[in-house]
C-alpha cells in the first residue's frame, strides 16, 4: 500500500489531458511511420531484387548503415547534423523520417528473409507445371511467407511504439517528452512517470498478446486455416462439403 | 519425342554431366539408375530448364526447347510453356502446403492455363480418382501420408496433360510400406502409353516396367540397353559392381 500513499492524484489528475495527448500523438506516429516503412519495407525489398547493380547495391548499402548504427545517433543526427548541410526539419517531421528509414531497413529484411525461407522445391514445383515468376510469386511463394512475416510485422510495430519515445530527445511532444516536462515541472517523477509507464503498457500489451497469438497459429499449419491464408476457394469448398 | 544433344553442365567446376546423347520416342519408359552423384536428377532437371545446361540442346518433339543453337535462353513465355508439357514429380513431393489437394491439382490448370475451377472440377475430380484420393480432396497436404502425397504430386503434374513425366526418385523419401501404393501409380501410367522418364532406385520396378535402362556413372551415360540385357548381362564393370551392390542389399 506504500505504493499507492506516493501516487498523488491531484496531480494525476492534472497531468492526465497533457500526457493523454502525448498518447495519441504516441500512437499518430506510429500508426504513420508504421504504414510507411510497411510499405516502403516491401520496395526496398523487392529493390535489392532489381536487375540494376546500383539500385541493388546502394539499397543494400542504405539497409546495412541503418541496421549497424543506434536509432539514436541515427534520431539525432537528422535533427542536429543535417541543418549544417542546408537541410533543416522540424522536429516532428524529423522523428517520423529517422523512425520510417530505422525500421524499413528491419522490415525489408522480414520480407527478403521470409521469401527466402520458402523452400526451393515450391519454385521448382511451381515452375514445372509451368508458372511464369510473377504467378509463382503471388500463388505460390508469398502466400507460404505471410505466415513469417505477419507475426514479425506485428512485433516490429510494438517495438515502432516503444521508440517512438526517443522522439523526445528531438523534442517532438510525445507522450514520453510530455511527462518529462510535466515531472521536471512538478518534481513528482513517481506518479508521472507511473503513470506513462502505465499508458505504455497498456497499448504496449495487446501487441505483444496479439504477436503470441499469431506464432501461434502460425505453428498450427495450414489444415487449421488460419484468418491470413484462407482464400475465397478454400471457402467455397468447404461450402460445399456442408 | 525428346532428344538431347551434347548436353554438359557444370556447376562452378564441378562437371556434372558429360556430354550426354539421349533420345526417348513417344510412349517409351527410360529407367535411369546409378549412384548418387552421378547426374542422374540433373539430367531431369535440364529436361524442363530448372537447371539451364551449360551446352548442348534438348529438343521437345522435334524443336529446340529452351535454348536457340547459340545458347540463348528463349523468353520466359516461351520457356514456360514448353514447362507446361513436360510433368514432374519429385522426391520430397514439393506440393503446396496452403492449398488442399485438390487446390493442388488446380494448380496448374487455373494458374497457367487460366482455366476456372468450375471447367476443371470434373477433370480434377477423375485425376484424384485415378491415383486413389477422391476422398481426400479437401484435405491438405500435411494430413496426408508420404504415399498419398506422392500421388497427389502426380495427379498434380498430369493435370497440365504433359506430353512427357519425369520422375526425380519419387519413393525415395517414402517409408517401405508407401512404396507400393506409388509405383502402382506409376506402373498405370506406363500402361496408358505415357512416355516417360524414371530416375530411381527401384531395380525390380525398373526391370519390370521400363522399355529401356540407361546406367549413369559421374556425369556419363555409362550404358544403355534393355531392361533384359542390363540386369542379367551388365557390360561395363562399373555397372556390374554398382549392380552387384544394390542387388545383394534389396534381396
Amino acid at each position: 500500500m506504500e505504493f499507492f500513499n506516493l501516487i498523488k492524484p491531484e496531480i494525476a489528475l492534472d497531468a492526465l489531458p497533457t500526457i493523454f495527448t502525448g498518447l495519441l500523438i504516441t500512437l499518430l506516429i506510429t500508426i504513420i511511420c508504421g504504414i510507411l516503412s510497411l510499405t516502403l519495407g516491401v520496395l526496398v525489398a523487392f529493390g535489392r531484387k532489381s536487375k540494376s547493380r546500383t539500385l541493388r547495391l546502394s539499397l543494400g548499402a542504405y539497409v546495412q548503415v541503418f541496421r549497424s548504427t543506434p536509432f539514436l545517433l541515427q534520431l539525432v543526427y537528422i535533427y542536429f547534423v543535417l541543418p549544417f548541410f542546408g537541410i533543416e526539419i522540424p522536429p516532428l517531421p524529423a522523428g517520423i523520417l529517422a523512425l520510417t528509414l530505422h525500421y524499413t531497413a528491419y522490415l525489408c529484411e522480414v520480407y527478403r528473409g521470409a521469401i527466402e525461407a520458402v523452400p526451393k522445391g515450391q519454385t521448382d514445383a511451381a515452375k514445372a507445371l509451368g508458372m511464369r515468376n510473377r504467378v509463382l510469386m503471388v500463388r505460390v511463394i508469398l502466400p507460404q511467407a505471410i505466415r513469417t512475416i505477419i507475426p514479425a510485422l506485428c512485433n516490429y510495430m510494438v517495438s515502432l511504439l516503444k521508440d517512438t519515445s526517443l522522439l523526445s530527445v528531438v523534442t517532438v511532444q510525445e507522450m514520453m517528452f510530455r511527462g518529462q516536462i510535466y515531472a521536471a515541472e512538478t518534481y513528482d517523477y513517481f506518479t508521472i512517470y507511473t503513470m506513462v509507464f502505465l499508458l505504455y503498457f497498456a497499448v504496449g500489451f495487446p501487441g505483444v498478446k496479439l504477436v503470441d497469438y499469431l506464432e501461434n497459429r502460425m505453428k498450427k499449419g495450414y489444415a487449421s486455416r488460419s484468418v491470413v491464408t484462407s482464400s475465397e476457394e478454400t471457402l467455397t469448398a468447404r461450402g460445399e462439403k456442408r | 519425342m525428346i532428344k538431347i544433344d551434347n548436353l554438359c553442365k557444370s556447376f562452378g567446376r564441378d562437371e556434372v554431366l558429360k556430354d550426354i546423347c539421349l533420345s526417348i520416342d513417344k510412349g517409351q519408359v527410360l529407367g535411369i539408375i546409378g549412384p548418387s552423384g552421378s547426374g542422374k536428377s540433373t539430367l531431369l532437371r535440364c529436361i524442363n530448364n530448372l537447371e539451364f545446361p551449360t551446352s548442348g540442346t534438348v529438343r521437345i518433339n522435334g524443336k529446340l526447347a529452351y535454348r536457340d543453337e547459340t545458347g540463348k535462353a528463349f523468353s520466359e513465355t516461351e520457356i514456360s510453356a514448353t514447362r507446361s508439357k513436360v510433368g514432374m514429380v519429385f522426391q520430397h513431393f514439393n506440393l503446396f502446403p496452403h492449398m488442399t489437394v485438390m487446390q493442388n491439382v488446380y494448380a496448374g490448370p487455373k494458374h497457367v492455363l487460366g482455366l476456372s475451377e468450375k471447367e476443371f472440377r470434373e477433370e480434377a475430380i477423375a485425376l484424384l480418382e485415378s491415383v486413389g484420393l477422391a476422398e481426400k480432396r479437401d484435405q491438405f497436404p500435411e494430413q496426408l501420408s508420404g504415399g498419398q502425397q506422392q500421388r497427389v504430386g502426380i495427379a498434380r503434374a498430369l493435370a497440365m496433360k504433359p506430353d512427357v513425366m519425369l520422375f526425380d526418385e519419387v519413393t525415395s523419401a517414402l517409408d517401405p510400406e508407401l512404396v507400393g501404393e506409388v509405383l502402382g501409380v506409376l506402373r498405370k501410367l506406363s500402361e496408358a502409353g505415357m512416355t516417360m522418364l524414371i530416375v530411381t532406385h527401384e531395380m525390380g520396378f525398373v526391370r519390370q516396367v521400363a522399355d529401356r535402362v540407361i546406367f549413369m556413372d559421374e556425369g556419363r551415360i555409362v550404358e544403355e540397353n534393355s531392361p533384359a540385357e542390363f540386369f542379367d548381362n551388365p557390360q561395363n564393370e562399373r555397372t556390374k559392381s554398382f549392380l552387384a551392390s544394390v542387388l545383394s542389399h534389396t534381396d
